[in-house]
């Protein structure tokens, strides 16, 4: 019977592989793959890469099950759970906009501390999108091995000005579509989300710049986000609509760090031969060292060392003819390539791109170098960063700082704060300062308070800054203080709050994630609670309980309870005892 | 005239006091504020000012975990100047509050319901305190004092509460009902005030109801309190727009949900209690609270303004959200059976140990949640204490009252050494 089924199976998935076949050809025409590595130098010693993979699949092939160059595990819960556009985000660290300028693609691919998610669910009503939501969560939890599953109603909103659809959908899909918005701010991203996170791409890792990809490496960087998007996209005026995703990594190498060796992991110090000092300096001598400034020298790299191995070869999946490698620095510093591969410099000036040969390892190598051109940073379009204010642990502020740098274009954004319960906040103490003076920027609010248990604050407000100017946001809020099944085990780190995402255009910023403590009770005595409570409770029913029953009487009235009546009535129960057992006895003698 | 004056002198002294205290401190209303000794989740003044500030902007304020506050309070502060650009016309609204109350107060003291009620006469009547001392005495606790410059709107509670007793007093059970549906409205547990206040009212009813039978007179008025609490939550359907108002301002008292520290016994209790048993012992809370109600009731029929004043005193220490200001209101009250005072076996102990946890509350609170030097345990110990002290009280001044009653039957007895059997 077995066999038969299994016989059965193997035939289907014989013919269906024919007939895939016989579809390639036409369908390579329509879907591509490409990837891209963009190495930048920020900062003395610190190395931006920026991995970028990208493939289309046309909608009616993976409607038709059809994926090619789609993830298949990703594609079914798409469609499962009815999801026309996705964006999932693993973030970690900070991103120091002061020293290291603009985000890697603006912003467009950024995260905020933890692990991200947003949605449009296709639905007929809020309960349908929510139920499908819920699908989507767990099944992305189980894919990413990631706790994405917690993401309940307590931690997910439905934004009304952030967030705009990324692709093209059709207006009558458009009605139904439900935007939905997790995020946990807790969650820790690690070796395990990314394996998951390789196994979506075409070379999976093998082959081309993901073979780059370590986990040690990148969850050792100063800053790291992983992104998947997918979104479809139509031809303006054609009913031919592609399906697009794009996964990228950007991670911030701290170059010292890096170079480290792998099994000599532990920071020691410089001998004293490798000490670099400042011999200028006049107190230099023997036991003295200066340490000299290294910013005017480029630091020395190489690739293999920054990631670990070297780059194998390109991904044939990879064919169109795009340089997988470009490396943005000036066309006066030295790089030198390994053999086989050919440089190809832009006319910027800054950027200079590499063609892979495609079975060979690639290796980059930028001796130390003293150079005074640099690179230029880009801009931001704006600062954010946001901190708690007050102090003590009943009540506290949060203030966030916004800064457009440019000196001449006023900059609209919406600015989103997802709360958890637990922290009120008082909605009537939010001020917004510009330039120190209050005033009435906030063009436009979306507020939904937050149900204790059920559901998060969600606060949008939209707010035009001119150009050159610093906008202070502040709102006061109270901590709640929790059951105490409801705490975490370290109760005393504090609770993540989520970054807020600040929306200008079709790019979104976040700041970093805050920490919360929050007042505790102690763990150790729920019982010595319930007993103490119990028994002032007691002592006091007790109390009143007997006035109101019991009658009074004069004290010569009642039975006296002295020492002599005690004695008295255990002397008369102990005869009584005795005469007894004296009796039992001589009975028993009788009886012998 | 003379009295008239002593009145004016008291009730003006009282209110410069807190008027000064206002305008010298301009810091000290929004420090008292946020004291959780005054301000509980139920009656903050912060909370209410969100959620005014939600109902001016169009956002249901009990579609959130905030504002729990009852509907009327709204548009009657909707109407104010908005308290942080007019702060003085709030200040004037809550020192006329608190003079209210103590009119009101003043007028029951007037009745001499304390010492003699129409079915029992105190043999120590002549000895009680004027109607001056007694609101003196109100206006001038410093827990009032503290609870007005706090501004929770538990002070409107404790105005239609003695607002309902001082017209029961003089027999108008209609007027008195209306101001018991009110403090119910507003706080719910009043209405546990109901039996002892209907008794009170047909003890004192005027000659038209002289022929009512106890139940009939009863049976009326209880429909006159539903018929009163319907079209008050019919008002605030209309003022909201829904009936969700039900379950954010009782649900919430019967519930729990909010666990902000306060000076009662809930709190703690069910922070640290196991989640399945939270339920029953939410019932068995409850239960507990309205227990005394029908004892009481029956064991002090002849006196039913004792009886409410004991259950005040009850509600102040185990009620689910207590304050401050419930302590006042009790401590208000008892000068009403000043003459009793001299019967009272514990004075010393119950009120040193309410100034003990009083100093002590605040500085073990402070070292919890501000020093970081002590935990949560040093002021739940501090609310045990505060309790005890409380229940002490409590149950002194009922025993002095039983007794004095004890004393009527048996006037030989008095002075002699007592027991209970």
């Amino acid at each position: 019977m077995w066999g038969n089924k299994a016989l059965v199976a193997m035939r289907l998935i014989l013919s269906l592989l024919l007939l895939l076949s016989a579809a390639i050809p036409h369908a390579t025409a329509s879907s591509d793959y490409h990837e891209q590595l963009n190495l930048r130098s920020l900062h003395p010693s610190l190395l931006l890469a920026s991995f970028n993979f990208q493939s289309n699949t046309s909608l009616t092939s993976f409607e038709q099950q059809n994926f090619r160059y789609f993830p298949r595990s990703l594609g079914q819960i798409l469609q499962h759970a009815n999801t026309r556009e996705l964006h999932l985000r693993f973030s970690l660290g900070r991103w120091d906009a002061e020293s290291w300028g603009a985000r890697p693609w603006g912003g467009a691919r950024e995260g905020g501390t933890g692990v991200e998610l947003w949605a449009w669910v296709e639905a007929e009503s809020d309960e349908e999108a929510d139920g499908r939501w819920l699908t989507l969560t767990n099944a992305l939890s189980g894919l990413f091995c990631a706790s994405l599953n917690f993401i309940d109603s307590t931690r997910t909103i439905r934004p009304v000005m952030s967030f705009e659809p990324a692709g093209n959908h059709s207006s009558s899909t458009l009605d139904n579509l439900h935007l939905l918005h997790g995020t946990l701010p807790r969650e820790v991203v690690c070796t395990e989300n990314l394996t998951p996170f390789l196994k979506l791409l075409p070379c999976k890792g093998k082959a081309g710049i993901s073979s780059l990809l370590d986990g040690h490496k990148l969850f050792d960087a100063s800053w790291q986000s992983m992104s998947i998007d997918v979104k479809p996209i139509c031809e303006p005026g054609s009913s031919d609509c592609q399906l697009q995703i794009t996964q990228t990594i950007d991670m911030v190498l701290d170059l010292q760090r890096s170079k480290r060796p792998r099994d000599n992991p532990i920071p020691r110090p410089v001998s004293y031969e490798e000490l670099r000092c400042d011999l200028s300096k006049d107190y230099h001598s023997h036991d003295t060292c200066f340490p000299l400034d290294a910013a005017a020298q480029e630091e020395e790299w190489i690739l293999s060392h920054i990631f670990g191995h070297p780059l194998k070869g390109t991904c044939p999946l990879a064919d169109d003819g795009i340089d997988p490698v470009c490396i943005n620095v000036p066309h006066a510093r030295h790089v030198y390539a390994s053999e086989g591969a050919h440089e190809h410099k832009d006319e910027s000036g800054y950027k200079r791109c590499f063609a892979l040969s495609p079975d060979k390892d690639f290796e980059i190598i930028l001796p130390q170098q003293e150079i005074s051109e640099k690179s230029p940073l880009e801009q931001p379009l704006l600062y954010a960063e946001r901190s708690f204010i007050g102090y003590g642990q009943e009540s506290g502020g949060v203030q966030a700082i916004l800064t457009n740098p440019s000196s001449t274009n006023a900059i609209e954004f919406v600015y989103l704060e997802t709360l958890p319960w637990f922290m009120k906040l008082y909605l009537h103490t939010l001020k917004a300062k510009i330039n120190g003076v209050e005033e009435d920027i906030i063009k436009e609010m979306y507020y939904r308070p937050a149900l204790d248990r059920k559901r998060g604050t969600q606060l949008e407000i939209r707010i035009l800054i001119p150009a050159n100017s610093t906008v202070v946001l502040t709102y006061d809020f109270e901590k709640a203080i929790l059951r105490y099944t409801e705490y975490p085990p370290d109760a005393n780190r504090g609770f993540d709050i989520a970054p807020a995402v600040i929306t200008i255009g079709d790019i979104a910023i976040r700041t970093t994630s805050l920490l919360l403590p929050l007042p505790t009770p102690d763990f150790s005595m729920p019982y010595n609670v319930i007993i103490l409570t119990s028994t002032v409770m007691a002592l006091s029913f007790g109390f009143i309980y007997n006035l109101l029953i019991r009658r009074f009487v004069a004290i010569d009235e009642a039975d006296q309870w002295d020492v002599r009546a005690v004695r008295l009535k255990v002397l008369a129960v102990a005869q009584k005892f005795m005469s007894r057992f004296l009796e039992k006895r001589s009975k028993d003698g009788k009886d012998d | 005239m003379n009295v008239e004056r002593r009145k004016v002198a008291i009730f003006g002294a009282a209110a410069a006091v807190r008027f000064l205290l206002f305008t010298c401190f301009p810091g000290l209303p929004d420090l008292l504020t946020g004291r959780v000794e005054i301000s509980t989740p139920v009656t903050s003044f912060k909370r209410l000012q969100e959620g005014l500030f939600l109902y001016n902007h169009n956002v249901s304020p009990y579609d959130g975990g905030v504002y729990h506050q009852a509907p009327i309070l709204l548009p009657l502060f909707a109407l104010l100047p908005s308290s942080q650009s007019w702060p003085s016309m709030t200040y004037l609204l809550y020192i006329l509050v608190d003079i209210l109350s103590a009119n009101a107060l003043m007028k029951i003291a007037k009745s001499g319901e304390g010492g003699s009620s129409s079915l029992y006469c105190s043999p120590r009547m002549g000895k009680k305190w004027s109607g001056y001392a007694i609101a003196a005495a109100f206006l001038f606790n410093p827990f009032t004092i503290a609870t007005c410059i706090g501004r929770p709107t538990s002070v409107f509670t404790t105005c239609a509460i003695l607002h309902a007793i001082s017209k029961a007093v003089v027999g108008s059970s209609f007027t008195s009902m209306f101001a018991l549906s009110i403090a119910s409205y507003l706080s719910m547990y009043p209405v546990l005030l109901f039996p002892p206040l209907i008794l009170l009212c047909y003890d004192r009813r005027g000659p038209k109801q002289q022929n009512d039978s106890l139940l009939s007179f009863v049976s009326g008025n209880v429909m006159g309190v539903g018929g009163f609490l319907y079209s008050l939550f019919h008002m605030s359907y209309i003022i909201t727009g829904s009936w969700e108002f039900i379950e954010s301002t009782y649900g919430v008292q019967l519930l729990l949900p909010d666990l902000t520290p306060n000076v009662g016994l809930w709190w703690y209790f069910f922070i640290e209690m196991f989640d399945s048993f939270r339920n029953f012992f939410l019932g068995v809370f409850w239960l507990h609270l309205s227990s005394y109600v029908a004892g009481l009731t029956i064991r002090l029929r002849r006196q039913p303004l004792f009886v409410i004043i004991t259950l005040l005193g009850i509600f102040a220490i185990f009620k689910p959200y207590p304050s401050i200001s419930d302590t006042s209101l009790y401590l208000a009250m008892l000068p009403l059976y000043r003459h009793v005072f001299p019967l009272m076996r514990y004075t010393f102990l119950a009120l040193s140990t309410i100034l003990y946890a009083t100093l002590l509350g605040p500085a073990f609170y402070y070292l919890w949640i501000y020093a970081g030097s002590g935990n949560a345990n040093f002021f739940y110990a501090i609310t045990l204490v505060w309790s005890l002290g409380l229940s002490i009280l409590v149950a002194d001044a009922l025993f002095a009252v039983l007794r004095d009653e004890w004393e009527v039957e048996r006037p030989e007895m008095r002075g002699k050494e007592i027991r209970q059997i």
